[in-house]
């Protein structure tokens, strides 16, 4: 088995098994997955910083067996952790992916996944966004979470309130609706996001439920509001998914969402792990926005 | 010695050795319980859940294997019970390996084997395991359970020592150490310091002192003394450009 | 932040004092079950009770103790428990060096293994290597929780590696177990040996695979295929929502609808 010691800042980490095919209908080894993670750090760094990390472990490939695993495993010195409340009341360590060298870490455990909270791990009950996770059922697709999106877009932005989308890397969108507030609970954006899933569904029955009983979901596109809570993870902008072929979870501008719903072909809201890199090194993180946008949602 | 836990028979060849296996560490602590600060009655566990937050009686719980997150595959105990192995009193012996291959980390709990009432065979496995410095692998079905083992020769005793999966142990790769120059110096007088400092293993010299001192502590506060509260202290941690002057130091504390 | 593992403090031989923690070296099989509500497959939290009071019991609300009589009980704090040996609770002390080999299996508990904290990179290296160039592995005590252990340090691979020894007295004398007579029947003992011969190989953990634990994941694996149960969002969100924030929605609503 190949092993390789790289050093970053003055780090050294020793990288194993790089030959293994982690994607291997797709000839995608893990020195790949190490590739694209380290050209992809500058974009997708920002968004993991001080989140503690849930890591989805396919120690042998997409095609075998998965772990999540949210304790930090065994680390080297160097790694930033964080001590956080499971919902059991007990302690548990978790790392934050602060730097290159960790991400290297990270990818080096086969965590092809990167999953991270919607709040920071210093202040795990203040969201810094608000998120609609739009996850649609049998028989609908995600030209189906497209339209869902652009409606989401409208009413947003008629309450004041900027968004952003990104492919959820396996058949959904994700629109993210910046907070960076100090003073928003997760109780507020479950509210929030709760009620405007209800009023969709109203005006929109056939396309929209926000129930997450399966027998409800079939043929529409469920609005996952409950995943605004301190307790659950968004797989992070960026991070690779694990199916057949390498996907990632990328950002889509919205005029591009827009024209690509009209043009009705699911596969082109997929982006590939190529198509990624080259955006991303040439437009830069078009989620940054995200990070840095303050907004507060209108008391009404 | 204690109760005979299991019986089964050492089988490989056409060699069959009934055996009793007793355990080999007896631990005593002493036990706490805990209590409800207000009233120091004793606390119960108790399964909540997590969306009604209220308590959630044996019978209405079912065993559910997360997928992903949320997301569980749900077992019931028929389906789990078709995974107990199939009851066996065989102590399988698959191979033999050198004594010392295997790895501490591997080792888990050891069993001393007595001679079953009619047992042939037994003292002839011992002198052969022995003469040839050797360890048997095995695997054997106890308390619904399989087990992997290794079947050792410890004097005239035969021992079985119960081994963890490959899976089970963490690789010391994955701790990402550094690897850290240091000076010849350095090395020989660490080396002189741990000569120095050698002796015999003599467990009999450790006693559980804390054990005693807990004791103590117990009995102090039971008869309504106050207990003075002491902090833990921590060393100053040596630095690296202090080492060789630390090392020489104590090499001139023990010479 | 601050770096936590199972237990963080120093370890020091003589006058070296090595900021280090100690993390595990060992997981126990991966097959692990959550217990789920069975009318809804909410995941179930394990909560302390309070029979009395007929109330869940937060955290800082709990102490420890010792039974003294039967339902009387001696709360004891975690400062007390500290206090014991508070010298052990933050430095594994080597106290010496021995050959590792006169070690009998029997007193190994549990394994672990240490890393270093920051600044304490070098003198490890130091400890690690000079441990392996003399064989020799070191003997401490220290406190972890209520309980105080005897530990060996060895160097493995180019780590620490700990493990928990039991005490002399916790091991059960075997001499009672030693056959009744020590007559070894030579051509019953030579005949094993061929056969032992035969049976030689090198051991390979990886060759025995956890049966249970595979068929357990066969099992989950068809069920996979059937689908998995989801369980309610974190906690109980009820209705549909504040009737103001409702009708404001359905306001702009209309607006958008009219407009696309």
């Amino acid at each position: 088995m190949s092993q390789k010691v790289v050093e970053i800042a003055g780090r050294r980490l020793s990288l194993s098994n790089l030959e293994k095919d982690l994607y291997p209908s797709h000839g995608f080894t893990k020195a790949h997955v190490l590739e694209y993670y380290r050209r992809i750090a500058p974009c997708i760094l920002p968004h993991l910083k001080d989140r503690a990390l849930t890591l989805k472990r396919y120690p042998e490939g997409v095609e075998k067996d998965f772990f999540f695993e949210k304790r930090c495993p065994p680390h080297p010195a160097w790694v930033e952790t964080a001590e956080i409340s499971r919902d059991d009341g007990e302690r548990m360590t978790v790392c934050l992916v602060n730097n290159l060298e960790t991400l290297m870490w990270v990818e080096n455990l086969a965590s092809l996944e990167l999953h991270v909270p919607l709040a920071r791990a210093g202040s795990p009950e203040t969201p810094d966004s608000m998120v609609f996770d739009l996850d649609p059922g049998e028989q609908a697709d995600i030209l189906d979470c497209a339209r869902v999106a652009l409606i989401l877009r409208d009413l947003l932005s008629r309450l004041g309130l900027a968004c952003y989308v990104k492919t959820s890397g396996q058949k959904g969108l994700h629109v993210y609706v910046p907070l960076n507030c100090a003073d928003i609970s997760f109780e507020d954006t479950k509210t929030f996001t709760k009620t405007m899933a209800v009023v969709l569904q109203k005006n929109y029955p056939d396309l929209v439920t926000e129930k997450m009983a399966k027998e409800h979901r079939k043929g529409k596109v469920f609005i996952n509001w409950s995943q605004n809570d301190s307790s659950k993870t968004m797989v992070c902008v960026y991070s690779l998914r694990a199916r057949e072929t390498p996907m990632v979870s990328f950002p889509l501008e919205w005029r591009e969402l827009e024209r690509l719903a009209g043009e009705g072909d699911p596969e082109r809201l997929q982006v590939s792990h190529g198509e990624a890199l080259g955006r991303a090194e040439k437009e830069g993180d078009l989620f940054h926005e995200v990070l840095v946008k303050k907004q507060r949602l209108p008391h009404l | 010695m204690g109760a005979t836990i299991w019986k089964g028979s050492i089988h490989f060849g056409d060699t069959d050795v009934p055996v009793k296996l007793h355990a080999a560490v007896k631990e005593e602590r002493i036990q706490f319980h805990l209590l409800h600060r207000r009233d120091q009655v004793k606390l119960h566990q108790q399964m909540i859940c997590a969306y009604e937050k209220i308590p959630v009686p044996t019978e209405a719980q079912v065993k559910g294997f997360e997928v992903e997150e949320g997301k569980y595959i749900i077992v019931d105990a028929a389906e789990l019970e078709q995974t107990t192995p199939e009851s066996s009193r065989m102590i399988d012996v698959h191979e033999f390996v050198r004594t010392g291959q295997i790895d501490p980390l591997f080792l888990e709990r050891v069993y001393y084997l007595e001679p079953d009432v009619y047992s042939v065979g037994y003292n002839e496995l011992a002198a052969a395991l022995r003469e040839m410095d050797v360890e048997g692998i095995c695997t054997w079905t106890m308390r619904k359970r399989s087990y992997l083992g290794a079947l050792q020769a410890r004097g005239r005793i035969l021992r079985l020592t119960t081994l963890r999966h490959a899976d089970e142990v963490i690789a010391v790769k994955s701790l990402g150490l550094e690897d850290i120059p240091l000076s010849e110096k350095e090395l020989k007088i660490g080396s002189d310091l741990i000569a120095q400092l050698t002796g015999p293993f003599q467990p009999q010299k450790f006693e559980n002192e804390h054990q005693k001192k807990l004791q103590a502590l117990i009995e102090k506060k039971a008869r309504g003394e106050k207990i003075a509260v002491l902090r833990p202290t921590r060393l100053k941690p040596t630095t690296a450009d202090e080492l060789l002057q630390a090392l020489e130091a104590s090499l001139k504390k023990v010479a | 932040m601050a770096v936590q593992g199972i237990w963080s403090g120093t370890i020091s031989f003589s006058l070296v004092a090595i900021p280090v923690q100690l993390v595990k070296a060992v997981n126990p099989g991966r097959v692990s079950f959550r217990l789920l509500h069975d009318k809804d497959y909410s995941p179930l939290a394990r909560r302390m009770f309070c029979p009395k009071q007929e109330e869940m019991v937060p955290p800082e609300e709990i102490v420890r103790g010792y039974e003294l009589a039967p339902d009387r009980y001696l709360p004891i704090t975690d400062e007390e428990l500290e206090s014991v040996s508070p010298e052990r609770s933050r430095t594994i002390e080597i106290v010496e060096f021995i050959d590792l080999n006169e070690v009998d299996p029997v007193y190994y508990d549990h394994p672990y293994y240490l890393v270093p904290l920051k600044g304490g990179e070098k003198p490890y290296r130091l400890l690690v290597e000079i441990m392996r160039r003399t064989s020799r592995a070191g003997l401490a005590k220290f406190v972890l929780a209520e309980r105080e252990y005897l530990v060996a340090v060895k160097s493995t691979e180019g780590a620490l590696a700990l493990t928990t020894l039991h005490y002399h007295d916790e091991i059960l004398p075997d001499e009672e177990i030693s056959p009744k007579e020590g007559k070894v029947e030579a051509l019953e003992t030579g005949r094993m040996k061929k056969s032992i011969t035969t049976m030689m190989a090198d051991f390979n953990p990886g060759k025995y695979a956890d049966e249970r634990r595979e068929k357990v994941m066969a099992i989950l694996k068809k069920k996979a295929k059937k689908g998995a149960v989801e369980a309610p969002a974190g906690e109980n969100v009820e209705g549909e929502g504040p009737p103001d924030l409702i009708a404001a929605l359905e306001d702009i609503m209309r607006d958008v609808k009219k407009n696309r």
